[in-house]
């Protein structure tokens, strides 16, 4: 796999290409480091795991944070409470007591599991959002891979957790895991379209699936107030496809309001219900890695991926993902959850319309100035 | 905001207009305290009640109680209206030891169903014509009937495995339909309680929902037989809406056993009475108004802390008067066990406090809830409560005023001090879940008037006036036969008691009349057709405390 | 919409004020008020073995044994069943037994909540309580020996 040094065209204004800043990925970065690229297609293979090794434990370290800390902390504060707090600065040891917890607890399979099912399902939830984070520039030389079809292949791969949802749902031969994964399919349709296409409006705007290109074409500057330049973030340029693109991925990922598929006051825990120990703990990272995925996709293809100044770009990166996650909790705390029929007209007889009024309207402006 | 429907005057019925209706079906006369009462033979029921409730108006079965006597059985109605429920009259179906058979009042009063249900479970009256003759609190396979007078107590209720229906039993799947039959509860986040509810869907619409309750029977009629009047009942009612509604749970035995014993209170009590009261009132629509927010919000959200914050101080409060946070036992017959904590103005001042930061907390609660769009649409229209429907079910309280009925007892049937204050009775007339929140949430406002009237009274009551109680006898042992049946309005509406007194310390029967145990009898109305998260969200708006429910 | 942004602009107005409403127990204890009905005190010097505690309790947590003198040979309480309706004390003539302030008290069974009356001297949970004197304020304020009559036996 090569690395993309072509530069990125901006098709828009057809100014001269501007070079990119992450040329070299990260494989080929330790190969060199390594000196493993000196052994062929062996040692560039070792590479790319060593590199996929390292992304992957990052986000699994992040969701680590999130999960049993970040997340108990910022609802706390919503609701006027402590949280954790007696293990270590701020709490953050709990994160090491909640593994040891969620580990060492019985694992409870139902009777009637429709097993191979059953204990996939939670590793096709975790792996379909690790599979999404190759193709996503973290900046810093954080960058797996950059095919030609970076976006696609990213909603293609997360899209593969609706089958892990549907799985759990059915394997766990409950009535409420059943209700949860019929939710949680019914929702995915309905939401996924609006968010590809969507998502199809900024590939309008940058004249490619290419992820690298995609956050190369936001470097412009889009209008310069009392000296601070505001880039051509696709946030900024176009407001209207980002809140879409927002709300479809709350959806997409199932939190607050559109988070009938666990919905706990009224399917109890909905596909996970039957889930426990070490299963449980994958089908929650999972849950928790899609947040950051879509996170990670909003912040490439609305925010610049790791742009910003002063700080090195994957602490920009890190931040944009968090802001993500830190709405996610935020309207948890305010927003009612919408019924399931609710939410699925609004999937279809909102998103949907919307998404495609976006979709012309860009595609309009991008033929007017072109 | 008061009332948002006129208040229609009851027609007042008569005695002798009374007795020309009930006729020749009148056996003899068993006059209660609180009401006349008729005697009619079992297959008259259903007659007697038709023509009392269509020509004399006599709209709500406030409670049906059963007891055994050493030769009859014994099925009381208590009728009353809703348009002025201190009009009431007594139905009494004696039917013989050997043959306990009566005709069922359920195609008249759609809440007799549950009632000679749980008539047939612990005194075992059996209902002649009744749609679903099973036990109600007991499980299936109980042995005997608990209140009835052979009943061993020390016989084990040992029943095989294969003889014990299963509570989780496999689908009733059949071929011809394709619903699905799904236990929730009784273990559920959302059943607030041990509540099982059978529910039958299609797809994600119910089908059918039948409440299955008991699974919180502690025999609090029994206990209650079994203490003195004086003073070992009075701890027992706060445990029945446990949810911080103590006082008003101690009021109505306070009130029931008052008028039984003819005991007087010092107006300085009663003033002190309804404070403590409508404190636990605004306690309970908290807690009413969190649960209802978490229900449809999902996880333990702010709406959920910030009404528990709220509803803290509430606590702080009633332990300063009390002593306790929720088994308060603060009530004594005839006034309470204290004055107000000194130093008197600190705790005036306390609470003054608290009633001045209510209206940011309840705009907090409006941007909060009511005003969201999303809250809006979960809750319009959904869960609807017909009055008609609400009046067969014998719903009160909020409930009720939910629907548009304008029955308060505090103002229609009143006791305390409530007479003398300023307030309004809310009423609403969406009939939906949006409706009955909206009602907790200006009924807090409104408790918050009848506390300030309050506070102002008791801050400058006269000192040498301040008689917290009345002498009463230590031993109080009414006289034989002497039967009443009184109700206040508790936290979830008409909390009512029915007392026989039998010429010892201690009552003869002792009946409790749930205002839980109606409400929730209604959900199948409001819930059938709707889908799961309009069920669940009616069945927070009901507001039921199993505790009560089950006692 | 404008009604969603105002319930999120509530929380996150709570969320940045930064105050909280729990506490850190056990290291702050919140204080209870003085009238708070814990755990019982027993004195053994004061009482007169009137027995009008026993006969009050709604569920039998008392039990009091006497000689035929009227003497008390034993005085039992069942603490784990105890309801904490301050009957008891409210009956006692002499202030022999009180509900203290103290509501930590732990123990593995129901039974190990049953203390006899030499058992009650020394019990963990007294500390350095003065029921009494947590009392004191309110001592005045009760009323209600009644007109019946006062059962000594």
């Amino acid at each position: 796999m090569t690395g993309t040094t072509v530069a990125a065209t901006d098709a828009a204004s057809g100014l001269p290409a501007v070079p990119l800043q992450d040329t070299v990925l990260l494989p080929e970065r330790i190969g060199e480091l390594t000196g493993l690229d000196g052994f062929g297609l062996g040692g560039e293979l070792l590479a790319t795991f060593l590199a996929a090794f390292l992304i992957g434990n990052l986000m699994l370290a992040m969701t680590g944070v999130a999960g049993p800390w970040a997340k108990r902390k910022i609802t706390a504060a919503f609701t006027d409470r402590i949280a954790v707090n007696r293990l270590g600065p701020a709490g953050l040891f709990i994160i090491v007591a909640d593994s040891v917890r969620l580990l060492s607890k019985e694992l409870i399979i139902p009777e009637n599991a429709d097993r191979p099912a059953y204990d996939l399902a939670p590793i096709v939830v975790a792996a379909s959002a690790l599979l999404g984070f190759a193709v996503i520039p973290m900046g810093s030389g954080l960058h797996l891979a950059d095919p030609e079809v970076g976006l696609a292949y990213v909603f293609a791969v997360s899209g593969i957790a609706s089958l892990g949802l549907v799985m759990a749902g059915y394997a766990s031969a409950n009535k409420y895991s059943l209700l949860g994964g019929l939710r949680a399919v019914a929702q995915n349709i309905a939401y996924e379209i609006p968010l590809v296409i969507t998502g199809m409006s900024v590939v309008i705007f940058a004249g490619t699936l290419q992820m690298g290109e995609i956050v190369a074409a936001q470097h412009e500057t889009l209008v310069e107030i009392a000296g601070i330049s505001i880039p051509t973030w696709y946030a900024f340029v176009n407001p209207f496809a980002f809140v879409l693109f927002l709300v479809a991925n709350f959806a997409e990922v199932g939190r607050n309001p559109f988070d009938t598929p666990e919905a706990p006051t009224e399917i109890v825990a909905g596909y996970q219900t039957e889930y426990s120990s070490v299963h449980f703990v994958l089908i929650y990272l999972g849950e928790f890695l899609h947040i950051f995925l879509g996170g990670a996709i909003i912040a490439t293809i609305f925010l610049g991926g790791p742009a910003g100044p002063v700080l090195p770009g994957i602490v920009w990166f890190i931040i944009k993902i968090w802001a993500v996650f830190f709405a996610t909790q935020w309207l948890r705390s305010a927003v009612p959850r919408v019924r399931i029929d609710q939410l699925i007209e609004i999937g279809w007889k909102g998103l949907l319309v919307l998404s495609f009024a976006n979709l012309i309207l860009t595609a309009v402006i991008v033929g007017l100035i072109a | 905001m008061s009332t948002g429907l006129e208040r229609q005057p009851a027609v007042e019925v008569t005695e002798d207009e009374l007795e020309a209706i009930v006729g020749d079906r009148a056996l003899a006369r068993d006059d209660h305290l609180n009401a006349p009462g008729f005697v009619i033979r079992p297959d008259d029921v259903q007659d007697v009640l038709k023509d009392l409730r269509d020509e004399a108006g006599f709209d709500h079965l406030a409670n049906l109680t059963a007891q055994e006597y050493p030769d009859r059985y014994e099925s009381i109605y208590h009728l009353r209206k809703y348009a002025d429920p201190t009009q009431e009259v007594s139905v009494v179906v004696p039917t013989t030891t050997d043959e306990p058979v009566s005709q069922t009042a359920e195609p008249v009063f759609r809440t007799a169903d549950w009632h000679e249900r749980e008539a047939f479970d612990l005194v075992g009256i059996d209902y002649e014509g009744h749609p679903d003759p099973r036990r109600i609190l007991l499980p299936e396979t109980w042995q005997g009937h608990p209140l009835s007078r052979d009943y061993d107590q020390e016989k084990p209720q040992l029943v095989t495995l294969t003889e014990h229906a299963n509570p989780i039993q496999p689908d009733h799947h059949d071929d011809e339909s394709d619903t699905m039959f799904l236990n929730i509860g009784p273990h559920h986040p959302a059943t607030h309680g041990v509540l099982h509810i059978e529910t039958v869907l299609d797809g994600e619409t119910v089908v059918d929902v039948d409440p299955d309750i008991g699974y919180l029977h502690r025999c609090e009629e029994q206990m209650c037989q079994q203490g003195t009047y004086r003073h070992q009942i009075m701890p027992y009612p706060d445990r029945w809406d446990y949810v911080s509604a103590g006082l008003l749970n101690e009021w109505a035995y306070a009130r029931v056993a008052e008028d039984l014993a003819d005991i007087d209170v010092p107006e300085y009590a009663q003033v002190i009475r309804t404070m403590g009261a409508e404190l636990s009132r605004i306690a309970s629509h908290m807690l009413a108004l969190a649960t209802f927010a978490l229900d449809v919000y999902g996880d333990f959200t702010a709406i959920f802390q910030y009404g528990m914050r709220d509803r803290e101080v509430v606590q702080d409060i009633l332990e300063d008067l009390t002593g306790q946070r929720l088994m308060f036992n603060y009530f004594r017959l005839g006034g309470v066990a204290w004055d107000l904590p000194e130093p008197r103005e600190e705790f005036i001042e306390k609470t003054r406090d608290f009633l001045d930061g209510l209206p940011a907390k309840v705009d907090e609660y409006n941007d909060l809830l009511t005003a969201n769009e999303i809250f809006q649409i979960r809750t319009h229209d959904t869960g609807i409560l017909e009055p008609e429907v609400a009046k067969q079910y014998g719903c009160t309280g909020p409930v009720a005023r939910g629907s548009g009925i304008d029955y308060d007892l505090r103002r229609d049937d009143p006791y305390g001090y409530y007479e003398n204050l300023e307030w309004d009775v809310v009423t609403k007339d969406g009939c939906d879940n949006y409706s009955r929140v909206l009602v907790r949430m200006q009924e807090v406002e409104e408790s918050a008037k009848i506390i300030e009237q309050c506070l102002d009274l008791l801050e400058d009551w006269p000192e040498d006036e301040r008689t917290v109680q009345s002498n009463v006898p230590r031993t109080l042992k009414p006289d034989a036969d002497t039967e009443i049946y009184r109700a206040v309005e508790g936290a979830k509406g008409e909390l009512g008691i029915y007392i026989r007194a039998d010429g010892t310390d201690k009552p003869g029967r002792f009946k409790i009349r749930s205002p839980c145990f109606h409400n929730l009898s209604a959900l199948p109305e409001m819930a059938e057709g709707e889908y799961i998260p309009d069920m669940i969200a009616s069945l927070g708006s009901l507001d039921i405390v199993l505790g009560e429910v089950d006692r | 919409m404008i009604g969603i942004l105002k319930s999120m602009a509530t929380t996150m107005k709570h969320a940045l004020d930064g105050s909280t409403f729990t506490v850190e127990y056990p290291e702050t204890a919140p204080d209870v008020s003085p009238r708070f009905r814990g755990v019982h005190k027993f004195s053994q010097e004061r009482c007169i073995w009137c027995r009008q505690c026993e006969n009050v309790c709604p569920n039998d947590t008392i039990q009091i044994v006497t000689n035929d003198q009227r003497q008390g040979e034993q005085y039992n309480l069942h603490i784990g069943q105890c309801i904490y309706c301050r009957l008891c004390e409210e009956v006692c003539p002499v202030d022999a037994i009180l509900l203290t302030e103290n509501f930590e008290f732990t123990a593995d069974t129901k039974h190990d909540f049953v203390y006899n009356k030499e058992q009650l001297k020394a019990v963990p949970w007294y500390k350095d309580i003065d029921p009494l004197a947590a009392r004191e304020p309110d001592r005045d304020a009760w009323v209600g020996e009644g007109e019946g009559e006062v059962d000594y036996q």
